[in-house]
């Protein structure tokens, strides 16, 4: 493997976590991370090297997602049986028992913000981006992003604290 | 007395996007206001919750992904790499890519657009007003012609071919009597000018794919190529299937 694939490889967990951060389930996550994967390898002559990885990644999955929604909203969803009992998302399950209730409410909280504030929530709050940096990924000004995130946030706190969630 | 703390500036607090002295400004404000201090603990405890809601844990599936990243060819060899020693030579040490997109650029406002108010580049090349080629016959050259055809009688000839970024196929040339080399991407069938550079055949006899090609045009190819040049049975191939 050269240095890209490296790489790309040690940012998988970060963009899987950013992937379920923004998808309405595992599996949806699953193939996001996978489609991300394959459009990064397919366009990596659009990589710079020297610059971050990480954003230009998550612009790809981000880019995706969109996409992807906007074919959802028209053609509907076929969710088949099998989603459910995949074997594969044992490790999600696993991963939800072992998270606190706090977590598990505020999880579900991020996933019914709009669509831009969820990304937003999910770029600073979730993975640690900079303002600028999430800016970026999401293609708005810094202006935009920050509005978001307020709007975003305000309406966490509002949900958890009327669910009694102490944040 | 309003509160000269509102959400943003306590959020940017939380977030680590403020100066330190502005920052020490809120925390001092806090330690005197309870219910300032109340408020940056709740974005705090948020943003501790929603890292741990979404852990970056490791997933069984990603040694599936972390293969299939593997098994993806490593950077091979630069294209550069095919062209003749005396090419390779002018074009050393290798351009830095906004370099060569910017050379690229300026070739092509610089001549062809300087050429398209008389429609007829000196020499007789043909461009039309929207940067397609109408020069017919190389036209057919890009269309039907291999790098190993060599030249045609009008001294036209293609060299190195491979898509772009977007999937489109490009081509370079030379139009001998026209006295012209460049570069052409093909867009919904027509052939459109990339870049265009005054050509001077060089004396040697032999010629290989890309040798003689103006600086200029190996420049636009490197800003624009995905992956690397096609070999002759690529090319082929891609030819006898139409550029689709």
């Amino acid at each position: 493997m050269d240095g890209f694939q490296t790489e790309l490889v040690a940012l998988l967990p970060r963009l899987r976590r950013f992937a379920r951060a923004i998808c309405r389930s595992d599996a949806d996550a699953q193939d996001l991370v996978q489609a991300t994967v394959e459009r990064a390898l397919a366009k990596r002559s659009g990589y710079r090297s020297g610059t971050r990885l990480d954003s230009w990644a998550f612009t790809i999955m981000r880019r995706i997602h969109i996409d992807q929604g906007r074919s959802a909203t028209r053609w509907g969803r076929v969710v088949t049986p099998e989603d459910a009992a995949t074997p594969n998302v044992a490790d999600a399950a696993q991963a939800d028992e072992d998270l606190r209730a706090d977590a598990l409410a505020v999880r579900d909280a991020i996933g019914r913000l709009p669509e831009d504030q969820r990304l937003a929530v999910a770029l600073v709050l979730v993975d640690g981006l900079s303002y600028a940096e999430a800016a970026e990924v999401l293609e708005v000004p810094a202006g935009t992003l920050t509005s978001r995130l307020v709007r975003g946030r305000q309406s966490l706190i509002q949900t958890l604290t009327e669910q009694g969630v102490s944040a | 007395m309003t509160d000269p703390f509102d959400d943003e500036i306590l959020m940017r607090r939380v977030d680590g996007e403020l100066s330190p002295e502005a920052g020490a400004a809120i925390d001092a404000a806090a330690a005197a206001d309870p219910a300032l201090a109340r408020r940056l603990e709740r974005l705090r405890g948020l943003r501790t919750l929603a890292r741990e809601a979404f852990p970056a844990a490791s997933d069984s599936r990603d040694a599936d992904l972390a293969r299939m990243i593997a098994a993806a060819p490593a950077r091979r060899e630069p294209w550069t790499a095919r062209l003749s020693r005396t090419a390779r030579a002018a074009f050393a040490p290798r351009h830095a890519p906004l370099w060569g997109a910017a050379a690229a650029a300026s070739f092509v406002l610089g001549l062809s657009v300087g050429w398209l108010g008389q429609d007829r580049a000196p020499g007789g090349f043909v461009v039309a007003a929207d940067g397609s080629l109408a020069d017919a016959a190389l036209v057919r050259v890009l269309d039907d012609g291999l790098a190993g055809d060599g030249l045609d009688a009008g001294g036209r000839a293609v060299g190195l071919t491979f898509r772009d970024a977007d999937g489109r196929w490009c081509r370079t040339f030379r139009s001998g009597q026209a006295g012209v080399a460049g570069l052409a991407c093909r867009n919904n069938g027509v052939w459109r000018l990339e870049a265009l550079a005054p050509f001077q055949p060089s004396s040697s006899e032999v010629r290989t794919a890309g040798a003689d090609t103006p600086a200029a045009v190996l420049a636009a190819v490197d800003a624009l190529i995905a992956d690397e040049t096609l070999d002759a049975a690529a090319e082929a191939e891609a030819r006898d299937a139409g550029w689709r």
